[in-house]
């Protein structure tokens, strides 16, 4: 029996807004093997976004159960659930979200600080994740001073850095022209290749089509024909 | 993780400097307040207390009330009595006080004049421009010897050496009295002015000044070992028995330096008080930088949070930065209290007593103050949900 290392059971995630409730996701259950490179595609509004910070533990469903790496995040306190966002997933985010004021090396190391490693580690794995990304001579550069793809590359060594179970990456070639969106892209494939498990929130069909696994979304729940 | 804390504080105050340095000044002035105050107000109280040291921290006087004095419980008899009775002292002299015209050729002083015994030099330890103390001889034979405060001596012979000349003293009549000696000057310590003074031996006063037997004062000298205040409560204790305790006054350098000492501690103690509020304010001034940085950063509380930072893990790192935020503030008050306190005791003449209670308190204090005005911004940031906190622009 192949390995899920993320299993949702009929996930229900409900917000109220003014008078409103919005069903972001209603009903989805889901599950994604180890190794596994996944596309979550569909419109905005879809329940996309909901689905990762669900998967990525930066949220909580209002019903349902989620597993990661095996283990049910059901009832976790904030404290728990950062634990299992510091080590077992790596996000990518459209806009980069870096750390402004720290070098590309520090932000890289951040997560590895909250793992609690000792300081000639970090800075050892930060190194080697940079240098992965093919950033070796940009490690003390501020982000205000690389380019779009440069910045994406420094999220992802950093999303890596910790060497964890699940890749997140939320339009990862959003905020980038198509040349160096293909180059990230490209990026994540030999990530996947080597055996991590890669899942990418997109709205672009192209680049969605490029993952092993597609999955729709609509109105909150998987799309008819694409069930799994 | 507390290094990097530090750091990343350092980065937010480079960030914004202007703002910092603004929050900054409220404790700067709060600390640099407290320390300055209780710096003066030691050095103040140490000079006080050396100036009252001149009169002799081993001395005690006791007056007989003028109404006691006739009754003959206060005689020369009772200086012996004293100093049996009483544990912890050496001697006890008896001496009478009264004031009278001096004059000498056309120059005519007012001074204060004082019957005391020819120990009684040795034991105030009085030193000498010229000549000595009189002989217990003198006092035997009822001499008319003097000693001449220092003042007395300026004023009557201005322009020679007054041992070996004659003044005038005036009491009822005038007599001549022979100059022995004359005082250095010393610094007058409240009622006990020697300069101003001058002294005929015990007996020579009573035949000439008074013809009542009491005792004006009795001058006791604590023995070496003793603490003057415990000795000075003994005889309070023992002639309220007496005589009780309208029937006498009793004075000691010692215990007025004590109460010197309480007054101005309990004066600076006070203005240090005033002054920690100022202290408070300013850590009403940190919390509103904290909380105006945890709203700035809240991106960068989402993003923190999102690599895995723990609520406690981002309270640590407000916090730490309120409290590297106070501790400089602590830290550049301290210096800017030492230089006022400098100033001031430089201006005033007084010695230097950095107060390291105050350095240590303030410092505390704003500790105190950066955790306790930094917990509540920390706290909220570190309660700030992620995806919010994300996507906030």
């Amino acid at each position: 029996m192949e390995q899920n290392v993320i299993h949702l059971e009929d996930i229900r995630r409900y917000y109220v807004m003014g008078d409103f409730m919005v069903k972001a996701l209603d009903g989805v259950t889901l599950s994604i093997k180890k190794g596994e490179f996944t596309s979550i595609m569909g419109p905005s509004g879809s329940g996309k976004s909901t689905m990762m910070n669900l998967i990525g533990c930066l949220d909580t469903p209002t019903s349902g159960l989620i597993d990661i790496d095996g283990e049910n995040t059901a009832g976790l306190n904030e404290t728990e659930l950062a634990y299992i966002r510091n080590q077992k997933v790596g996000f990518v985010f459209q806009q980069f979200n870096l750390l402004g004021k720290l070098t590309a090396l520090e932000n890289v190391v951040t997560p590895l600080l909250y793992a609690g490693m000792g300081v000639r580690e970090r800075k050892q794995k930060a190194a080697d994740a940079l240098e992965r990304v093919g950033l070796a001579d940009r490690m003390y550069h501020r982000p205000n001073e690389l380019s779009g793809g440069q910045k994406q590359r420094v999220a992802i060594a950093r999303a890596l850095v910790n060497n964890p179970t699940i890749l997140l990456a939320d339009e990862p070639t959003g905020a980038l022209d198509s040349k160096t969106g293909s180059q990230i892209m490209e990026l994540f494939e030999e990530l996947n290749a080597e055996g991590r498990t890669v899942i990418l929130v997109t709205h672009d069909k192209e680049l969605g089509m490029r993952c092993h696994r597609q999955i729709h979304l609509r109105d909150g729940k998987l799309e008819e024909g694409y069930a799994v | 993780m507390l290094f990097e804390n530090i750091k990343l504080a350092f980065s937010a105050m480079r960030g914004s400097k202007m703002r910092t340095a603004l929050s900054l000044l409220g404790i700067v002035i709060g600390v640099a307040s407290v320390v300055a105050i209780l710096t003066i107000g030691q050095s103040a109280s140490s000079s006080i207390t050396d100036s009252i040291a001149v009169g002799g921290l081993d001395m005690i006087t006791v007056y007989p009330s003028y109404a006691q004095r006739s009754t003959g419980t206060f005689d020369e008899e009772f200086s012996d009595t004293l100093l049996r009775d009483i544990e912890g002292l050496t001697t006890v002299l008896p001496q009478n006080n009264s004031s009278a015209q001096i004059r000498s050729g056309q120059e005519t002083i007012s001074a204060s004049v004082s019957g005391v015994l020819s120990s009684y030099g040795e034991v105030l330890n009085l030193e000498y421009t010229e000549g000595s103390f009189f002989e217990s001889m003198d006092n035997i034979n009822y001499r008319q010897v003097i000693v001449l405060g220092s003042d007395v001596a300026e004023e009557l012979f201005p322009y020679q050496s007054a041992v070996g000349q004659y003044v005038s003293v005036f009491r009822n009549q005038a007599k001549s009295y022979l100059v022995v000696g004359v005082l250095e000057s010393k610094d007058a310590t409240f009622n006990l002015s020697y300069d101003n003074t001058v002294f005929i031996p015990y007996n020579t006063y009573g035949q000439r000044f008074t013809n009542t037997y009491g005792v004006g004062a009795y001058v006791l000298k604590v023995q070496d070992g003793y603490d003057t205040i415990e000795v000075s409560d003994r005889v309070t204790e023992y002639l309220d028995g007496i005589v009780g305790s309208d029937g006498y006054n009793i004075f000691s350098p010692a215990s007025l330096a004590e109460m010197a000492n309480e007054i101005t501690g309990t004066f600076s103690a006070f203005l240090a008080a005033i002054a920690a509020i100022s202290l408070l304010v300013g850590g009403i001034g940190i919390m509103n930088i904290m909380l105006v940085s945890v709203a700035e950063r809240t991106k960068e509380i989402g993003i923190r949070k999102a690599l895995g930072a723990s609520p406690n893990v981002i309270r640590g790192q407000f916090i730490c930065e309120a409290l590297t935020l106070t501790i400089i503030g602590g830290l550049l008050g301290i210096a800017l209290g030492a230089f006022i306190s400098y100033g001031v005791t430089n201006v005033m003449n007084w010695s230097l007593h950095l107060s390291y209670t105050s350095v240590i308190l303030a410092l505390g204090f704003s500790m105190f103050v950066g955790v306790f005005f930094g917990w509540y911004p920390a706290m909220k940031a570190s309660r700030l949900d992620p995806i919010d906190a994300l996507n906030y622009e």
